[in-house]
């Protein structure tokens, strides 16, 4: 055993440049599988983290039936021991609560529909970033509550014209079905970075808004901002616990933003698919490489195995010497590309990669400026795994031709 | 040759049936008929509007006139809390008036396909009631009878490009020019909401359906119900009430 694997390790080193290449296919496989694994991550890491940030929050109460219908009359009757509940659990940061409602909104010269959303600044600013995208004016808190102020994204400031100080006019309908109407002026103006939500949303003060569409200290959304992705799942179930010991609470019901942004999770699973199929490709070629250069050395050795039959030495010897060999040489590889892979990787997670030059496509994703890779343990080593096993299962074919050599054939064999 | 004759009598048959009957009147004219009767040359209504949906209700008072198939405008009267905001048509263009911003904001064409004051009648439903007159070509499918009148069914289709909402219409239309019933399909023939005349009665001097339910498809606790109250035709209306201006000063 000991002396296979000594003999193995020999005819490896026999032709070095062949060996040397096998290996650097192997490696150079392992640092782009390890790489791009590691970059998919991080930016499905910096989608999922800035649409949360931005507005939606790891989890929301609301009514049963409020999320499928965005009835105006869904409401969660009232927020407060809802909230006071929420912030009592342990690794919840944030807790605000939102009123949301459908209506026109006009300038001077233009009207469009929009959604308006009623905030408290106060508590808003710790669960979501949008006190931080404010790009032009102030912020919700800063501004003059006596004014009705108004926080608009900067394609509805382009849409309908208006810059801070100007005055909106926003029709609706309230909770009660009457209308609502009031006077706003723009204090601020943001920019997410999604189109999307700078195009359509308008922020304003909860209390104001609670009054205009009459809803009687009614809010829609109670949203929870826990302290990382993976306590999403536990604070979920406590909360909902707690619910359904609250009185009228079995009306409401919790969604994590998985639920809550179902188009985020399905153009994750199909960027994750178009993955899979783009690596099955590199590592099929990969595995061409190899069952070449394996197969060119037992075709380039039958003399030597003939011999070696002949001198007494079992066929399944041979097979398992060459087994050793390749085994060996993938390792190899694979421990190199590892460590380069991690190298590389681990070198652009600190420095980011730019993406400003394709911002207008991935913005509608929520992502802007830098990605990062995240390099984990699955993204380190499921490439590597995945490009062993495929090697290992190429060797066997030319391993096993040995078993059908012939002493004297192979001899005569130049 | 008996064969080829009793074939094509059996083909005229259905040639005929086809074709409906040659004294069938003219399918438009029954659709413009229609409209007009209902509008006649002006008009002005008090109706109620009641909304319903499976856990609440609510009920409004409306002002308006009408001059036409053009022009429109109404405001509301009750509940006190929304008096006074109005609603003017000018052809297909919408404006709406709040009193408590005191602003009149036109209608922007994205926002068409919205409910008028959360009732089961969309802007475009007030604002484009009448293309169905040009935009659609007519054909007459069935006949029956109500209250022992003869009642044309209606199968409108848009003409290919009409600037159009629904996919087809299906009107029943009493040959005393009362509309019973107008029904509104998408594009694939599924129907969407259907408004019914529930009750005709002599009001503003003629007969009239008094009690008009708008209900979507499928949703039995989800209508809305016209009520008018009372009905006046032919007043002598002045042109400048259907103006922006008059807009912002509601005749209740």
């Amino acid at each position: 055993m000991g002396m296979d694997m000594k003999m193995a390790w020999r005819n490896v080193w026999r032709n070095p440049r062949r060996t040397w290449l096998t290996i650097s296919a192997i490696g150079f496989a392992c640092i782009i599988l390890i790489f791009m694994l590691s970059f998919q991550f991080g930016s499905y890491g910096t989608m999922i983290n800035s649409a949360i940030q931005i507005n939606t929050g790891h989890l929301q109460i609301q009514a049963e039936n409020y999320f499928a219908e965005k009835s105006m009359r869904q409401v969660v009757p009232e927020p407060g021991p809802v909230i006071r509940s929420a912030s009592g659990i342990e690794s919840v940061q944030a807790v605000t609560a939102r009123a949301n409602a459908f209506s026109l909104v006009s300038s001077d010269n233009r009207t469009g529909g929009a959604m308006i959303i009623g905030v408290d600044p106060e508590s808003e600013a710790q669960v979501s970033t949008l006190e931080t995208l404010v790009r032009r004016g102030e912020f919700l808190t800063e501004a003059e509550p006596a004014s009705n102020p108004a926080l608009i994204g900067r394609l509805m400031a382009r849409n309908l014209q208006v810059g801070i100080g100007d005055e909106l006019v926003v029709l609706g309908q309230g909770r009660d079905g009457s209308v609502a109407a009031t006077a706003l002026t723009v204090c601020g103006i943001y920019a997410s970075g999604m189109d999307e939500f700078d195009r359509s949303t308008l922020h304003m003060p909860l209390d104001t808004f609670q009054e205009v569409y009459s809803m009687r200290g009614a809010v829609h959304e109670i949203v929870v901002k826990v302290s990382g992705l993976n306590h999403v799942a536990p604070v979920k179930r406590v909360l909902a616990k707690r619910l359904d010991q609250m009185p009228g609470g079995d009306s409401l019901t919790v969604l994590d933003w998985d639920e809550l942004m179902p188009g985020l999770t399905q153009a994750i699973k199909l960027d994750l698919t178009i993955g899979v199929i783009f690596w099955a490709l590199l590592v099929l070629v990969v595995a061409f490489s190899i069952l070449n250069t394996f197969l060119m050395a037992v075709f380039e050795r039958t003399r030597e195995f003939g011999v070696m039959m002949a001198i007494g030495t079992r066929p399944g010897r041979l097979v398992w010497i060459m087994l050793y060999e390749s085994t060996a040489m993938t390792l190899v590889g694979i421990g190199l590309g590892i460590a380069m892979g991690c190298m590389v990787t681990w070198i652009f997670q600190h420095i980011g990669i730019d993406l400003s030059g394709a911002s207008e496509i991935l913005q509608q994703y929520g992502i802007s400026g830098r990605i990062y890779p995240q390099l984990s343990i699955i993204t380190a080593l499921a490439g590597p795994a995945l490009v062993l096993i495929v090697t290992f299962a190429v060797s066997l074919y030319p391993a096993l031709k040995i078993k059908s050599l012939k002493p004297v054939e192979a001899m005569m064999h130049v | 040759m008996k064969r080829i004759f009793a074939a094509l009598a059996v083909l005229m048959c259905f040639a005929a049936a086809g074709h409906g009957r040659i004294n069938d009147p003219d399918p438009r004219e029954l659709v413009k008929g229609a409209v007009n009767y209902l509008r006649g040359k002006t008009s002005q209504a008090v109706v109620e509007m009641t909304i319903h949906r499976p856990d609440w209700q609510r009920q409004m008072t409306i002002k308006a006139w009408t001059e036409g198939r053009e022009n429109s405008i109404f405001w509301i009267a009750a509940p006190p809390k929304d008096r006074g905001n109005g609603t003017l048509k000018r052809g297909d263009e919408m404006w709406i008036f709040n009193p408590k911003v005191n602003r009149v904001i036109k209608l922007p064409p994205s926002m068409m396909s919205q409910s008028w004051q959360g009732s089961d009648f969309s802007n475009n439903d007030l604002a484009k009631s009448d293309n169905i007159v040009d935009q659609y070509t007519h054909e007459i499918i069935d006949r029956q009878t109500h209250q022992g009148k003869t009642v044309y069914v209606i199968r409108s289709l848009p003409k290919p490009g009409a600037p159009v909402v629904w996919g087809m219409q299906e009107l029943k239309i009493r040959e005393d020019h009362i509309l019973i019933r107008q029904a509104f399909f998408d594009e694939d023939q599924e129907l969407v909401k259907a408004l019914t005349m529930e009750k005709i009665e002599m009001l503003g001097g003629r007969l009239y359906p008094v009690k008009w339910k708008m209900q979507k498809a499928d949703q039995k606790e989800e209508y809305t119900v016209l009520d008018y109250q009372s009905l006046e035709f032919g007043l002598d209306i002045s042109d400048r009430i259907f103006t922006i201006a008059s807009l912002k000063n509601p005749r209740l």
